[in-house]
């Protein structure tokens, strides 16, 4: 099984190589160190969600709420600081806001028994719903958003930390943690075996609830970060912040080998697969496509690339050559 | 009291809609009139299709979430085509195949290559997404001719003729999920090797549910654009969550194996009464997403929680039949 | 002989580079019972799926009723009279008993309600044919599939292992259904791992070992000897009882103790000791094991490891007392079918686990593990799903050993597994029992209980039904598990 992941992100790579020379050959401008640095600033966020997500999808749930989350937490954020509150009890009201979402999520599953789609699907709607209502409270009708931050907090948007732009910093810390967390600790572990039988985990005497409770507050967690950068970044707090990052993380989650079975799935993957999904939108967008159709790319690479890794399984299957050179 | 609530699924979706209505009917006389029920049909019918749609698909224990995409890519495709000089029922009939062909693809990748569905429909929303962006150009599609609005306008007491279409449309669904065929969606669901070892062609079946899946999602498009006039970029975004919303809200399993069109049928009107309840009593429009998200939760807490007290007393029941079983005999010799 | 019905001739299978089949025929006659035998991954049930259209073969010929199928489906095999009866009944829980039979059937299911109600009634069983199949037990369900042979009036009707999950009043009534049969001229293929099943009903004898046919005779030709002695060359399994052991300390208490499905059970279990708790399936001994270790309410009594009360068990609780319980469904509560082999055998203890882990000390562990066992793997990191029955049952007993249990409860240890693993398995209890672990084997293998057992506890209808001594003839302890539990209606 690991020999196996590790080939799948090999293969992850080679097209994360064939795309930008593609794109190099297209605009050579694309190929520019600091064009390809900065130019993460527009998908880092997805990335961002997409790396707990994985954890959660190996643990055998779901989740689809994290979407709403980064609007609420950044909602909150905004609010608070609107009504005076100082800059870090702002953030972690944040922070705190989208653990508890997280948190919410798994006790509403672990309460019903319901199947985590379904659960979240309707967390989705409500968080959205409850940062929509708030910021109408506060008088920020529409889209515009609440504005108004501190300088500081706007300058973390753009600075550099180590000579990467915050966002990237941020989600390659993210990360980094997370790939320690699920590879090398009995967490990681125990993600992975809750995912790959839950009946027998529990036979194990394993502590499946709260394993996948911790997967979820950490995916809330993560959205609250995403929001925050988002709303430094633009410079304002808006609903909407998360909602273009619902569908290209679970794309980055599956491409990344993640199963949406449970019980497979590795960071690695994903944080490559994020990088393919990213630099498409921007290489296309260089290369003078709409960026509307990036989104049609990125779901046809969904779906050729996992295609072709189910079309390959079924013509070993009909083939047994070509099974033993396995 | 229990039994009846949980075992019987859309009498109780019906009972708590009916009283939703009357309580909205008290606040705001006016509200019960032919005339509202009539806009809560009209306005429930896009939603309706597309959840239609999906029930055979997640009868199989499949999942489309394609639904949104198909239903613009299809509306476009008859927007364009109209536009260009197609008669309109040429025009329907082009949106028709093409959402069924999209729809077949879904089928195809799903039953013939093995990828999961819920992966395999995300790729494709995307896909359809953006091929119909290619083809507008990310322009909207106005000016649409009268023809088609009219089959979107009020007709017969008060219903337009696309609203009878979908009326038909699912009764024959819920007809047509009874006969021998019909059940075998259901038959997938519930034990995909036991339809397999029984010889039912089961990669048809799954084949054949999204194919319809796409069918219905198409027509839908044909309803939006006829109901609004003209095609946005965005028409039908987030459908097939408000869809799959429905279907569970109408006792349709995830799991599969389970699930009837007249619970969707009620479910749709239901979601929709709400919103339209909302608009009459005034409520700002930004509150329909925290209400609605709440009342899904809601419904699913109290049916999770029903679900598990019946379990939990079905279980004691047939543990306490089974110690008893050898104390009962001794009784009855004695009597 | 009667005529040919179906025949299979030189059909072989491979997954890969693994050859399942080599070269095999069978052939089934009317109006003839014929018994296929094999151990676990002999091939038995492949081939019956070759036959039955669900799994294709690499090579030979499939001849069903006169007509050549070179690539039969379910659909076609089913149209021309022969039906499987699988080894788990394949029902759809949602679904009534009547749609359930009906299923895949040319014409909708109320025009075969006579017929289905004249069958149940002619198996002299109790089942609504409107009762949704969710709410059948075990043994109903089979009946289901029994049924839906004889709704398609097949000629050919295959039996795989029937009789696993029915008491031995309802195998009594399935062998008269099944002597009928063929008495009118359909011929049936049963498979079953027990001899004195076979020698009830059987005609003929195909036994399989790796792929090969072993043995092809009429029955009444064989003698036991010959038919263990092609299964398994190296048979241990029919060795002797070990030599008596030290029994220690009172190790496990019961009293009193009562749950789902069970009541009022008082029992001991020494440090050294192996006592079986055996019975009839539906008996409650699983429930028992499973509240014990906190899978399933405790209703009431008292539960005592190693000398400290246990009054609110949790697996967790259950494994840091020194009590380990191995379930009977190995793939569903036991192994970890995709993770590396040394993960299952740490996954007791994986909270005693430094939070930084050491693979290579928990491979270092399962390699100890593998060599005292006699497990059969390629690697440490290889995932349990291509391992036979017996090396994946060793594996889980590397599990539960990895907790350093006190008391070890197994579940039918041997279910599923040939007879040279179980010899294996055997020597691995006793060992255990020699080396001061108290165990409480759970079996229906009356042979079983009275070749490993020192004390034998017998239960029925979820109570107690009485204690026997180690060694007592199957006869008494049958009597035991079945007279008190005779049904009311019966």
């Amino acid at each position: 099984m690991i020999r196996h992941v590790m080939r799948w992100e090999a293969v992850l790579v080679a097209i994360l190589v064939a795309e930008l020379l593609i794109f190099g050959a297209i605009n050579p401008r694309f190929l520019n160190s600091a064009s390809l640095l900065f130019g993460t600033s527009d998908f880092v966020h997805i990335g961002m969600v997409a790396v707990p997500l994985t954890l959660v999808i190996i643990a055998g749930g779901i989740d689809v709420s994290f979407a709403s989350t980064v609007g609420l937490t950044a909602i909150l954020f905004g609010i608070a600081n609107f009504m005076g509150a100082p800059l870090a009890v702002s953030i972690l009201a944040a922070l705190g806001a989208g653990a508890l979402a997280g948190g919410f999520n798994a006790a509403m599953i672990r309460v019903t028994r319901l199947q985590p789609l379904v659960i979240t699907l309707g967390a989705l709607y409500l968080f959205s719903g409850a940062a929509t209502v708030l910021s109408g409270a506060v008088g920020a009708s529409g889209y515009e958003g609440i504005g108004g931050f501190p300088a500081g907090f706007t300058a973390m948007g753009y600075a550099r930390i180590l000579g990467l732009p915050t966002g990237l910093a941020l989600f390659l810390a993210i990360a980094v943690a997370l790939w320690l967390l699920l590879h090398l600790t009995r967490f990681g572990r125990l993600v992975f075996q809750t995912g790959q039988n839950e009946a027998a985990a529990r036979h194990s005497g394993l502590p499946v609830g709260r394993v996948q409770a911790t997967t979820y507050v950490l995916t809330g967690l993560c959205a609250a970060l995403a929001g925050l950068m988002l709303s430094a970044y633009f410079g304002s707090a808006r609903v909407d912040l998360g909602t273009a990052t619902l569908l290209p993380a679970i794309t980055a989650a599956v491409l990344g080998g993640a199963s949406i079975y449970g019980g497979q799935g590795s960071v690695l993957g994903t944080v490559i697969a994020v990088f393919i999904i990213g630099y498409l939108q921007q290489g296309l967008q260089m290369s003078g496509v709409p960026s509307q159709i990036s989104g049609a790319l990125s779901g046809a690479l969904l779906v050729v690339v996992v295609a072709l890794r189910h079309g390959a399984a079924l013509l070993r299957d009909l083939i047994p050559a070509a099974s033993s050179s396995r | 009291m229990l039994d009846a609530i949980a075992r019987n699924r859309v009498a109780t979706l019906v009972c708590v809609t009916v009283l939703v209505l009357l309580a909205v009917g008290l606040a705001a006389p006016g509200f019960l009139t032919g005339n509202t029920a009539a806009i809560i049909w009209s306005n429930g019918l896009v939603l309706m299709l597309v959840a239609l749609g999906i029930l055979p698909v997640i009868l199989t224990r499949n999942i489309d979430v394609s639904g949104g995409s198909i239903l613009g890519l299809s509306a476009v495709v008859l927007g364009l085509t109209v536009n260009a000089g197609t008669p309109l029922w040429g025009a329907v009939a082009l949106a028709l195949a093409a959402g069924t062909a999209a729809g077949a693809l879904n089928g195809a990748l799903v039953a013939g290559l093995g990828v999961p569905a819920i992966v395999a429909t995300l790729g494709t929303l995307g896909l359809y997404r953006g091929i119909m962006l290619i083809a507008t150009g990310g322009e909207w599609i106005e000016g649409l001719p009268d023809g088609l609005k009219a089959l979107g306008a009020k007709g017969a007491i008060g219903i337009a003729p696309l609203g009878w279409v979908v009326g038909a449309l699912a009764l024959a669904l819920a007809l047509a999920l009874r006969t021998r065929r019909g059940l075998w969606p259901n038959a997938v669901g519930d034990n995909r090797e036991a339809a397999r070892h029984l010889g039912l062609p089961v990669r048809r079946i799954v084949f054949g549910s999204f194919t319809f899946a796409g069918f219905m999602a198409a027509l839908a498009g044909v309803t939006f654009a006829a109901q609004i006039g003209f095609v946005p970029n965005q028409a039908g975004t987030g459908i097939e969550l408000r869809a799959i919303a429905a279907l569970v809200l109408g006792g349709v399993s995830l799991l599969g194996g389970v699930g009837t069109a007249g619970g969707v049928v009620v479910a749709v009107i239901f979601f929709t009464a709400i919103d339209t309840a909302l608009v009459f009593l005034k409520i700002p429009a930004y509150w329909n997403d925290l209400i609605g998200g709440a009342m899904l939760l809601l419904v699913l807490l109290i049916d999770g929680r029903l679900r598990i007290a019946l379990e939990r007393r079905d279980r004691a029941a047939r543990y306490r039949r089974a110690t008893q079983l050898p104390d009962r005999t001794p009784l009855e010799d004695a009597a | 002989m009667g005529e040919m019905l179906a025949e299979l001739r030189g059909v072989t299978k491979a997954y890969g580079p693994v050859q399942v089949l080599r070269d095999v025929d069978f052939e089934i006659r009317a109006g003839e019972i014929h018994a296929l035998l094999g151990g676990n991954g002999a091939g038995k049930s492949t081939l019956m799926k070759i036959l039955a259209g669900l799994v294709p073969a690499s090579a030979g010929e499939i001849r069903i009723n006169g007509t050549s199928l070179s690539h039969p489906t379910p659909a076609q095999v089913q149209a021309l009279g022969l039906y499987l009866v699988p080894q788990e009944a394949h029902i759809f829980p949602h679904q009534s008993v009547l749609q359930n039979v009906c299923i895949g059937l040319p014409r909708a299911a109320h025009h075969y309600r006579d017929r289905i109600e004249r069958h149940i009634a002619e198996l002299g069983v109790s089942i609504s044919p409107d009762a949704k199949a969710a709410t059948l037990e075990i043994a109903d369900r089979q009946l289901v599939e029994i049924l839906r042979g004889m709704i398609r009036n097949a000629r050919v009707l295959v039996l795989d292992e029937p009789t696993s999950a029915l008491t031995p009043h309802e195998v009594e009534a399935l062998f008269t259904r099944m002597r009928a049969l063929r008495d009118a001229g359909a011929g049936l293929v049963f498979i079953s791992h027990k001899l004195h099943e076979l020698r009830a009903i059987c005609d003929r004898i195909t036994v399989l070992r790796d792929g090969n046919t072993v043995l092809a005779a009429p029955l009444a030709d064989c003698p036991d000897t010959r038919i263990i002695a092609a299964m398994s060359p190296g048979a241990s399994a029919l060795r002797d009882r070990a030599a008596p052991r030290e029994i220690g300390a009172q190790a496990l208490t019961l009293e009193g103790v009562s749950g789902e499905g069970f009541e009022d059970i008082s029992l001991g279990l020494r440090a050294g000791e192996i006592l079986a708790l055996t019975g009839v399936v539906g008996a409650g001994r699983t429930e028992l094991a499973e509240t014990l270790v906190g899978l399933r309410p405790l209703a009431g009594g008292r539960l005592e490891v190693n000398g400290r009360a246990l009054p609110r068990p949790s697996p967790r609780r259950a494994v840091d007392a020194g009590l380990v319980y191995l379930s009977e469904d190995r793939q569903q509560y036991g192994l970890f079918l995709e993770a590396p082999l040394f993960w299952n055998t740490s996954s007791f203890v994986t909270h005693k686990l430094p939070a930084l882990l050491r693979p290579g000390r928990e491979k270092a562990r399962f390699a100890r593990y593998r060599d005292s066992m006699k497990i059969r793997c390629q690697s440490p990191e290889q995932s349990a799903a291509a391992l036979s029955g017996g090396n994946q049952q060793k594996v889980l007993l590397s599990k539960c050993l990895a907790a350093a249990p006190r008391v070890l409860i197994l579940d039918e240890p041997t279910r599923g597994v040939d007879v040279g693993a179980r010899g294996d398995i055997y020597a691995i209890i006793e060992e255990l029992a020699a080396q001061g672990v108290a165990v409480l084997l759970i079996s229906s293998d009356f042979d079983e209980v009275v070749r490993l057992a020192d004390r034998i506890a017998v239960m029925a209808g979820g109570r107690i039904a009485g204690e026997l001594p180690g060694g007592s003839p199957i006869g008494e302890i049958a009597r035991l598990a079945f007279e008190s539990r005779e049904p009311a209606h019966a």
